[in-house]
């Protein structure tokens, strides 16, 4: 024997029984499906959001390292043209100084060979003198023959000679 | 042919019999149904590659938060998992007729269930937010005149939406089953005199399965989206954000 209900009635544990039901669903569709889902998906936002961090990081650090490799080139660069300079600098005093060393020692190479060239004169000078006096003593002898004081004679010579040098 | 409530299936002789009707078993098969839908959708998941079962699990729940979100308030997304509740056990009841099933939703005490958990819903949020005497309050204003016009206006709430629910799909059961009447009754008086031939009903085919489109498949919908927006504006108003 089948038995229904009235079409339009109100059956309160039918109403009950709904409750329920809705109450099991809502607690299995939380913990099988709207739990776990939002779970990943806020996992994923995390993950995402990490991922971000990350490369932003890498790309300060990159951008860090470029001024750094960028200021040492610079730097390095600047060193360069300094040792250059520095270089260049010390070859032109050392060549100054060379070529003034050479200068210094060609004078006094001149002037030692000037001095030299004095003294031989000097000599000579003296040595002519002396022949002089002597070649004079012998040929007046020779022809005045007559034997005068040598050293009044050399004298004479001498003023002589001397004269001759004023006048010259 | 007689257009009856649900069968009473059995009864458990305690509490003065509690009458199993097809109502009640029909929503022990939905919440089973939908348990597995659940199970299968939202096991496996894992954060990078999701599979497309996956991605649909992912696209359905995002839209449910969406939704509740944009209708209640984002303070509001923890009633997202009861509203997808209502929503999901709403049109899945009101599909199952399509299975030769009673709908569930087309037996006023599921409507009205829904109906009534909605309307507590709205009186605990106005209660948690205003205290008792601002929930009490609350039916005198704008002026105390009108109290008795709030009064009915809070009741009609229910009433309204749970019949709303049930009518829809009620009528849907009592058109298909007019109509599958009338074709039988077609189907007798034009091919009735064909031997063998004439004992098949053959009018039935083709036409209710056009008419269940409308009446089943786009009224479930319909429905089962009405019940869960009114859910998520009645029960957004009584839970205001905090003016902070």
């Amino acid at each position: 024997m089948q038995k229904f209900q009235e079409f339009v009635s109100i059956a309160p544990w039918t109403i009950i029984f709904t409750w329920a039901n809705l109450l099991l669903l809502l607690f299995i569709l939380k913990k099988l499906l709207f739990k776990p889902v939002t779970n990943i998906l806020s996992q994923r936002e995390n993950e995402v959001g990490e991922m971000y961090k990350k490369a932003e990081e890498a790309q300060k650090n990159a951008e860090e390292l470029e001024s750094e490799y960028t200021q040492k080139l610079s730097a390095a660069k600047e060193e360069a043209s300094k040792i250059m300079k520095e270089a260049t600098h010390e070859a032109t005093l050392k060549g100054e100084a060379i070529v003034s060393e050479a200068q210094k020692k060609a004078q006094a190479a001149m002037e030692k060979a000037e001095k030299q060239i004095e003294q031989e004169k000097k000599a000579a000078v003296s040595e002519i003198k002396s022949d002089i006096a002597s070649i004079a003593i012998s040929v007046a002898e020779k022809v005045i023959e007559k034997d005068i004081n040598e050293s009044d004679y050399e004298r004479l010579v001498e003023d002589f000679i001397d004269g001759r040098g004023e006048d010259k | 042919m007689s257009i009856k409530g649900p069968e009473i299936l059995f009864e458990i002789n305690i509490l003065g019999g509690i009458p199993i009707t097809e109502t009640i078993v029909g929503g022990w098969i939905v919440v089973a149904a939908l348990t597995l839908i659940a199970f299968i959708l939202g096991r496996n998941l894992s954060v990078r590659n999701p599979s497309k079962r996956q991605l649909a699990a992912e696209k359905l729940v995002a839209m449910l938060y969406g939704l509740v979100g944009d209708t209640m308030g984002k303070h509001n997304l923890r009633f997202a998992p009861l509203i997808g509740t209502l929503f999901s056990y709403s049109i899945l009841s009101s599909l199952s007729g399509l299975t030769g099933m009673r709908a569930p939703t087309g037996d006023l005490n599921t409507t009205l269930a829904f109906a009534l958990m909605i309307f507590f819903l709205i009186q605990f949020g106005n209660i948690k937010n205003k205290g008792v005497g601002g929930w009490l309050k609350g039916f005198t204003e704008p002026v105390a005149l009108i109290t008795p016009l709030n009064l009915i206006s809070e009741i009609a709430n229910p009433i309204s939406m749970a019949f709303r629910h049930f009518g829809n799909i009620a009528s849907g059961i009592v058109i298909t089953t007019l109509i599958y009447a009338a074709l039988a009754t077609c189907s007798n008086a034009l091919l009735g005199w064909i031997p063998i031939l004439g004992d098949i009903p053959l009018l039935q085919v083709g036409l209710p399965a056009l008419l269940s489109i409308y009446f089943d498949v786009f009224t479930s919908f319909l429905q089962a989206y009405i019940i869960s927006m009114l859910a998520m504006v009645y029960v957004g108003g009584a839970n205001e954000p905090s003016e902070a």
